[in-house]
C-alpha cells in the first residue's frame, strides 16, 4: 500500500517535470517575444478592446505579453514627462496637436522602417523620422435626422448653422481638454474666419451657438443623444457612428469650412520610447495596428478612417461606416488641417478656460 | 496608571508628519520658481506665479466657485443629512439597519458611474423635469450640467453618505432621555429640537460640515463630469494645470492657494463656533 | 377632544418627517436604480449598445461581457481598500489613545497633524506623492508609483484621520475608571488595555475602517496619478474607460459592486452588526 503511493507519487512527478519541460520547450520554440513584456499607452475602453481582440492573442501566441497603460494621449504624456522620460509604457499614441512638443522633449526613438513592413501601404507624409501615422479621424457634425425635421430646421452644412433659436441648450461640443478638442476648436475658428494665432472669432462662435455641454467623454454625447438632450453635437465621426448604431437616428456632415475646404481632420501617430527596452516588440506592434485587418477592424468598431491604403477599399463596403466617413482620397486632402507648429496650446486653452467659463 | 501613553503617538506620528511635510514640500516648492512650460521650472526663486493668481479674475473666480459648491454641497449635506441620521439613530427596529445600508451603498457607487443615472434622470423629458413641469414650479426644464447647481448635487453624492453616517453617531451621544424630559415639561417637537438637540450636537455638525466641506474643497471629478467644462474650481484647474497644459509651477501655485484657503476657512470657523458657544453660554 | 387632535397632528408631523427622510433616499439611490435597470437592457435588433431606462429588453448580456480589465481592477481596489483600512487602524488607535490620554505640551498640534490630510485637497495629495516618490525612486532607485504600496500609502494617508477621529471621539468618553479597577484588580496595565480599553474601543475601530474602506474605494483624485501599467483601481479604470467608450457593461460592472458591497455588509451585519460598527457614540459598551 505504502509501496503503491510512493509509486503513484513518483509517476506523478515524473509526469509533471516532463510536462512543464514540453511546455516550455513550446513556447520556447514558437515565441519571438519569450518572457517579453510590451507596455502599450493608449485610451481605455473598446479603444483598448480592439487591440485585446486582434493585437493581444498573436503577441501572447509568441510568448509575450501586453499591458495597456490606458488614459488619453494628453494624460500619458503627462505621465511621460513627469516621469522625465522615463516612460512607464514602450509605445504611445500621440495626437497631432502634441508632435511638437513631443520632438521639443526628443524622448522618441528613431524608427526602424524595415522591422514596420506595413508602412509600405500608407502614404509618405504619414511617415517620419520618430512617429508613424496609426488613423485619420474626422471631425464633424452629428445630428438628430428626425428632430431636425420636426423642427423644421434645414440640415445644417456649417458651424454656423448651429446658431439657432430652436437649438439653444440642445448641441453638444468637445471641452478643449479632449482628444479632438483642438480640432474642432481650431475647426469652428477657420470657418469663422480667425486662424492658428487669433482664435477670438471661433470663440464668439461657439458662445453663439448656445452650447449645453462641452463633453469630455463621448459616452456622455451618446446617452444624451438617447435622453433627448442633445440633438446635435460637433465631434468625432466615430461617436456618430457609435451613436447611430445604438439605435438613434442620426447622421454626420462634414461642415464647410470655406471655399473648397470641407471637414476638419485629426491624425493620430504611433512612437516608441528612447527608454524602452523592448523596441523589437514595440516594432512590432506597430505594424500590427497598420495591419490591413486592425485597422478595418478599427474603422468599423470606433469610426476611424484606415491609413492602410487597402483597409479603405475595403471599408468602403460597410454601410455605416460609408455614410460617415469620407473615404475618397482627394475628398480627404480637401479637409481642414490645423497647423499645430503655429499654436501655442496654452494659450488657445487659456483664452477658452476664460471665454467658456461661466 | 504609569503608561508613557505618548509613546504610543510616535510611530504614527512620525510616520504621518513625514508624509504631510515631505509630499507638500517637494510639490509646493515648485510653486515659488518660474514656469518654464512641459514639467520644466526655472531655478531662480520668484513670486510671480502668486502674482499672477492674485491679479488675475479668472483665478479668483475660480477660487470663489470652489467655496461656493463646496459650501452649498455642505450645507445640504446637513439639511437632508440630519434628520435621516436622527430618524436612524432613533428607530429601534430593524429597518434601521436596511436604511443604514442604503446609505453606506450609495457611498460605494464612484460618480463617475452615477452620472449616467444622473443623466436619464435629470435629461430635458427626464422624470424629474417632468415633475418639475407639469406641477407648475418652473416653466422651463433643469438641466444639471454646465452650471454650478449640477456640481452641488455631483458633489453630494459623493458627501450625503458620509455625512449621514457621521451625524448618526453624533445623534447617537445625545440621550434619548434628555429630548424625553424637556417633552414632559411641555415643550414643543420643534423647540425640543432648537433648543436641546442642537445644542449638544453642534460641535459634532461643525466637525461634520468641516470634513464634508474640506472633501468638497479637494474632489474634482463631480465638477470634471457635471460642470460640463464651464463650471471650473480649482481641483478641476489644478488637475488640467498639471495633466493637460504640463505647468508644474502654475498647477502648485493653484494647489498652495486651495490649501492656505482650505485651512484658513477651517481655522475661522472653529474660531467662529467656540465664539458662538462662549456667547451662548454668556445667554443662558 | 383636545388630546385627539394633539395626537392627529402629532402624526401628521411624522409622516412629513418621513416622508422628508425619503427625499434624501430618493437622491442617492435613483442614480443607482436607473444604472441597475440599465444594466439588464439587453442589444436588441435596432440597437447595438444602448442607455434604455426603463429597460426594453431583459438579458443579462452585459454582464457576460464585462471586460476583464473591470473585473481586475475591482479585484485591486477590494484589496487596497482592505490593506488601507487595516494599516489606518494599526496607526489611527495608537494614534487616538496616544492623543487622549498623554498630556503632552503640543498635543493640539500633533491633532493638527493628524486632521491634515482631511485639510489638504485629495488631488493636492495625488501629486504631491507622485512627486515625493519621484524624489525617493531618484534617489533610491526604486519607484513607489504604481505599486501596491505606493497606492496603499496614499489612501492609508487619507484613511487614518477618520480612525483617529472615530476612536478619540469613544475614548473621550470613556470611564477611566473601568481600566483602573483592573489594574487594582492586579492587572497589568497591558492586560487591562486589551482586556478593558480594546473592546470598548472596537466599535470605534469598526467604524473607522469602514469609513478608510469607503475613502479608498471610491477614491479618484488621488489614485489617478500613482496607478500604473497594469495597475489600475477600479474607479480609475472606469473613469478612463468612459473617455473612450460607452457600453452598458460599464453599468453591469457598477451593478455588480452594488451586489458585492451589500453581501460584504451582510456579513458585517451578521459579524458584528451594523450598529454596533456605527456606535462610536453612544455609552460605547456595545456587544
Amino acid at each position: 500500500m505504502k509501496k503503491n503511493k510512493a509509486m503513484t507519487f513518483g509517476i506523478l512527478v515524473a509526469a509533471a517535470t516532463i510536462g512543464l519541460t514540453t511546455a516550455n520547450l513550446n513556447t520556447a520554440m514558437a515565441g519571438q517575444f519569450d518572457g517579453v513584456t510590451l507596455r502599450v499607452a493608449t485610451w481605455g475602453g473598446s479603444w483598448k478592446e480592439n487591440m485585446e481582440e486582434l493585437i493581444v492573442p498573436k503577441f501572447e501566441a509568441e510568448g509575450g505579453k501586453i499591458e495597456f497603460v490606458t488614459g488619453s494621449p494628453q494624460a500619458n504624456f503627462a505621465k511621460l514627462v513627469a516621469a522625465r522620460g522615463n516612460a512607464p509604457f514602450d509605445v504611445m499614441e500621440i495626437l497631432d496637436a502634441q508632435v511638437a512638443d513631443m520632438m521639443e522633449l526628443g524622448y522618441l526613438r528613431e524608427l526602424d522602417f524595415g522591422l514596420i513592413p506595413n508602412t509600405s501601404n500608407i502614404a509618405d507624409f504619414q511617415k517620419s523620422e520618430n512617429m508613424v501615422g496609426s488613423w485619420d479621424s474626422q471631425e464633424v457634425i452629428c445630428y438628430h435626422v428626425d428632430k431636425f425635421e420636426e423642427l423644421g430646421i434645414p440640415r445644417p452644412t456649417t458651424y454656423k448653422d448651429l446658431v439657432r433659436p430652436e437649438l439653444a441648450g440642445k448641441i453638444s461640443f468637445p471641452d478643449i481638454n479632449s482628444g479632438g478638442g483642438l480640432a474642432n476648436f481650431g475647426g469652428v475658428v477657420h470657418a469663422a474666419g480667425g486662424d492658428e494665432t487669433n482664435v477670438q472669432p471661433g470663440l464668439d462662435l461657439i458662445n453663439d451657438m448656445q452650447i449645453l455641454k462641452f463633453w469630455s467623454r463621448g459616452g456622455e454625447t451618446l446617452a444624451q443623444f438617447q435622453s433627448g438632450d442633445i440633438i446635435a453635437s460637433v465631434g468625432n465621426a466615430g461617436w456618430c457612428l457609435r451613436t447611430k448604431k445604438a439605435g438613434v437616428n442620426v447622421t454626420s456632415v462634414h461642415p464647410v469650412i470655406k471655399e473648397g475646404v470641407v471637414g476638419v481632420a485629426k491624425v493620430g501617430w504611433l512612437g516608441v520610447m528612447k527608454s524602452s527596452e523592448v523596441p523589437e516588440a514595440a516594432h512590432w506592434f506597430i505594424n500590427e495596428y497598420l495591419s490591413e485587418e486592425f485597422q478595418v477592424l478599427f474603422a468599423t468598431k470606433s469610426g476611424l478612417v484606415p491609413i492602410n491604403k487597402k483597409a479603405i477599399e475595403t471599408i468602403k463596403e460597410d454601410p455605416i461606416a460609408a455614410e460617415m466617413l469620407v473615404l475618397d482620397a482627394e475628398e480627404i486632402a480637401k479637409e481642414q488641417r490645423i497647423d499645430y507648429s503655429k499654436v501655442t496650446i496654452s494659450d488657445w486653452t487659456d483664452q477658452w478656460n476664460r471665454s467658456v467659463a461661466q | 496608571m504609569y503608561v508613557r501613553w505618548w509613546l504610543l503617538l510616535i510611530p504614527p506620528f512620525v510616520i504621518s508628519f513625514t508624509l504631510v511635510a515631505a509630499s507638500q514640500f517637494v510639490f509646493l516648492e515648485s510653486s515659488f520658481f518660474k514656469d518654464l512650460g512641459l514639467g520644466r521650472i526655472g531655478d531662480e526663486f520668484v513670486l510671480d506665479n502668486y502674482v499672477q493668481f492674485v491679479t488675475d479674475s479668472f483665478f479668483l473666480r475660480a477660487l470663489w466657485v470652489t467655496i461656493k459648491t463646496s459650501g452649498l454641497a455642505a450645507l445640504f449635506t446637513l439639511i437632508l443629512g440630519f434628520p435621516v441620521a436622527y430618524m436612524i439613530a432613533r428607530m429601534r427596529s430593524q429597518w434601521a439597519m436596511i436604511l443604514l445600508a442604503g446609505i453606506v451603498i450609495s457611498t460605494f457607487i464612484t460618480i463617475v458611474i452615477k452620472v449616467y443615472g444622473l443623466i436619464v434622470i435629470f435629461s430635458a423629458n427626464g422624470m424629474f423635469n417632468q415633475a418639475l413641469l407639469g406641477s407648475g414650479l418652473a416653466s422651463r426644464p433643469f438641466s444639471i450640467f454646465g452650471n454650478t447647481s449640477g456640481v452641488v448635487i455631483g458633489l453630494m453624492h459623493f458627501t450625503l453618505g458620509f455625512g449621514v453616517l457621521l451625524l448618526y453617531s453624533i445623534v447617537q451621544t445625545i440621550p434619548k432621555s434628555l429630548e424625553d424630559a424637556a417633552q414632559i415639561h411641555g415643550a414643543k417637537r420643534w423647540r425640543v429640537y432648537y433648543r436641546v438637540i442642537f445644542p449638544l450636537a453642534l460641535p459634532g455638525i461643525t466637525a461634520m460640515l468641516l470634513m464634508v466641506f474640506n472633501m468638497c474643497m479637494g474632489a474634482f471629478t463631480s465638477a470634471a463630469l457635471l460642470g460640463g467644462g464651464r463650471v471650473f474650481t480649482l481641483p478641476v484647474l489644478i488637475q488640467r494645470t498639471v495633466m493637460m497644459d504640463i505647468k508644474y509651477s502654475l498647477g502648485a501655485t493653484i494647489a498652495a492657494v486651495l490649501l492656505v484657503s482650505v485651512i484658513a476657512i477651517n481655522i475661522l470657523s472653529i474660531f467662529l463656533v467656540r465664539r458662538m458657544r462662549a456667547a451662548h453660554l454668556v445667554m443662558v | 377632544m383636545r388630546f385627539s387632535r394633539h395626537r392627529s397632528t402629532r402624526l401628521l408631523g411624522r409622516l412629513c418627517f418621513y416622508a422628508y427622510c425619503s427625499l434624501s433616499y430618493i437622491f442617492l439611490l435613483s442614480p443607482i436604480v436607473v444604472v441597475i435597470a440599465t444594466s439588464l437592457n439587453g442589444p436588441s435588433s435596432t440597437s447595438e449598445a444602448s442607455f434604455k431606462f426603463p429597460p426594453e429588453n431583459l438579458s443579462l448580456h452585459w454582464y457576460w461581457n464585462i471586460p476583464s480589465a473591470q473585473l481586475e481592477a475591482l479585484g485591486l481596489s477590494f484589496g487596497l481598500a482592505l490593506v488601507s483600512a487595516i494599516f489606518a487602524c494599526l496607526l489611527g488607535v495608537p494614534a487616538a489613545l496616544g492623543l487622549v490620554r498623554s498630556n503632552l505640551p503640543g498635543k493640539a498640534l500633533i491633532a493638527a497633524v493628524f486632521r491634515a490630510p482631511l485639510q489638504i485637497p485629495s488631488i493636492v495629495t495625488g501629486i504631491a506623492l507622485l512627486q515625493l516618490f519621484y524624489v525617493i525612486g531618484d534617489a533610491t532607485g526604486f519607484y513607489w508609483q504604481g505599486t501596491l504600496l505606493g497606492l496603499a500609502i496614499g489612501h492609508i494617508f487619507v484613511a487614518t484621520p477618520f480612525v483617529v477621529g472615530t476612536v478619540t471621539a469613544i475614548l473621550q468618553r470613556f470611564d477611566r475608571r473601568l481600566e483602573e479597577a483592573a489594574v487594582i484588580h492586579g492587572a497589568t496595565p497591558w492586560r487591562a488595555l486589551r482586556r478593558v480599553t480594546i473592546p470598548v474601543i472596537m466599535p470605534g475601530v469598526y467604524a473607522g475602517a469602514l469609513y478608510a474602506f469607503m475613502v479608498s474605494f471610491g477614491d479618484v483624485p488621488i489614485a489617478i496619478f500613482l496607478t500604473a501599467p497594469g495597475f489600475v483601481t477600479y474607479p480609475v479604470e472606469i473613469f478612463y474607460a468612459l473617455e473612450n467608450d460607452f457600453d452598458p457593461s460599464l453599468m453591469a460592472s457598477a451593478t455588480l459592486v452594488i451586489f458585492i458591497c451589500l453581501l460584504a455588509l451582510l456579513v458585517v451585519q451578521k459579524a458584528v452588526g451594523l450598529d454596533a460598527l456605527l456606535k462610536s457614540g453612544g455609552t460605547g459598551s456595545t456587544r
